[in-house]
């Protein structure tokens, strides 16, 4: 009888620690969630309204004519900026998403352009007999092609982009770009937090729930 | 049991939007602009002479859209759909709030501190006892 009386206790104390850990880590998502909310939201304000004000004043500087949603291209095409989703692989039974941005599809072209460095080191093994000076000299010039290429490809789908507006458009246009570009980053970083904290929420809610039946 | 649900992976999910005009060209400046083969497109422009209905029409279409992974929603066009918005409870897409030039951003009505406050509400904790 002693026996179980020791083990009942300290199978409640279990269960117990159990949903305190849940609850602190829902309470400290929850007090990351809105000090980030916080600080993204000036940071988001911040540049939405630079964006905001340079877009006025191209609209000003090219007229309200050429700076228009009448001119939105309304033909088939693709975001040239999106969404990586994937599932953070540290909870396999949780539903907690993980967003990266993929700029202008330049994170997929640093993944191509890496699996095709990788394929060309497997198809020129000599490479690795040379000198080490004269190795990480041709690594480093490989890196800074791929580097170029991606950098050519994010001018490319910025320029196709603005030109939607024309082909001289105003520098304001270009900086109004640029603002919402990384107003777009600091958004996925919301996502990417807001989805943390509901997860810690679920987690909560559900064991609230269940000790209510 | 939501332990259970798989997200669907996904490496070219959209950006959707229901904003004013300038919010809504400034990020189809940053490229995040898609219109499908049935002239689709994966945002709304809202103006004066928008109606509620095309705004919860929207907002049904986008979130149930398989290839949208976040939608982006000004907040007062949120308060116009308030009910919409607070029972949406999916992982995918993520809604979120966004402020918008003439309407700054207002944590009280933030769809997320809602959930949460009603956690912790005296009559939910009762309700529990």
């Amino acid at each position: 009888m002693e026996v179980a009386d020791h083990k009942a206790p300290t199978l409640e104390n279990g269960q117990l620690a159990d949903e305190n850990a849940d609850v602190l880590q829902f309470m400290d998502s929850m007090d990351a969630y809105f000090t980030l909310l916080h600080s993204l939201s000036s940071t988001l304000r911040q540049y939405q309204i630079q964006g905001w004000l340079e877009l006025a004043s191209a609209r000003h500087s090219m007229g309200a004519y050429r700076v228009n949603t009448v001119l939105l291209d309304h033909t088939s095409h693709s975001a040239a900026t999106t969404l990586l989703v994937t599932q953070d692989e540290g909870k396999v039974d949780s539903v907690e998403p993980r967003f990266t941005l993929c700029k202008w599809g330049s994170s997929s072209n640093e993944k191509f352009l890496g699996e095709k460095q990788s394929s060309q080191d497997q198809l020129h093994p000599q490479l690795r007999h040379r000198g080490s000076t004269q190795l990480s000299e041709e690594k480093t010039s490989s890196e800074n092609k791929a580097s170029c290429e991606i950098d050519d490809q994010v001018q490319k789908g910025r320029s196709k982009s603005l030109s939607v507006f024309g082909t001289l458009v105003s520098p304001k246009l270009r900086s109004a770009q640029l603002s919402f570009e990384t107003a777009l980053e600091t958004l996925v970083e919301m996502a990417n937090a807001r989805s943390e904290m509901l997860y810690a929420f679920d987690k909560v809610d559900k064991k609230l729930g269940d000790g209510k039946e | 049991m939501a332990g259970r649900v798989q997200i669907p992976t996904n490496n070219s999910a959209l950006i959707a939007m229901i904003a004013d005009e300038d919010t809504v060209v400034g990020f189809l400046l940053a490229g995040v602009g898609n219109v499908d083969l049935r002239r689709k497109t994966n945002y709304l422009i809202v103006d004066s002479k928008t109606t509620v209905k095309q705004i919860e029409e929207a907002f049904k279409e986008f979130t149930t859209r398989t290839d949208i992974a976040v939608v982006l929603i000004s907040q007062y066009v949120a308060n116009m759909v308030r009910f919409l918005v607070d029972s949406y409870n999916k992982p995918i897409p993520a809604i979120l709030e966004i402020p918008s030039k003439n309407h700054p951003y207002d944590p009280a009505h933030d769809s997320i501190l809602s959930r949460v406050k009603h956690l912790f509400s005296t009559e939910s904790v009762a309700s529990r006892h």
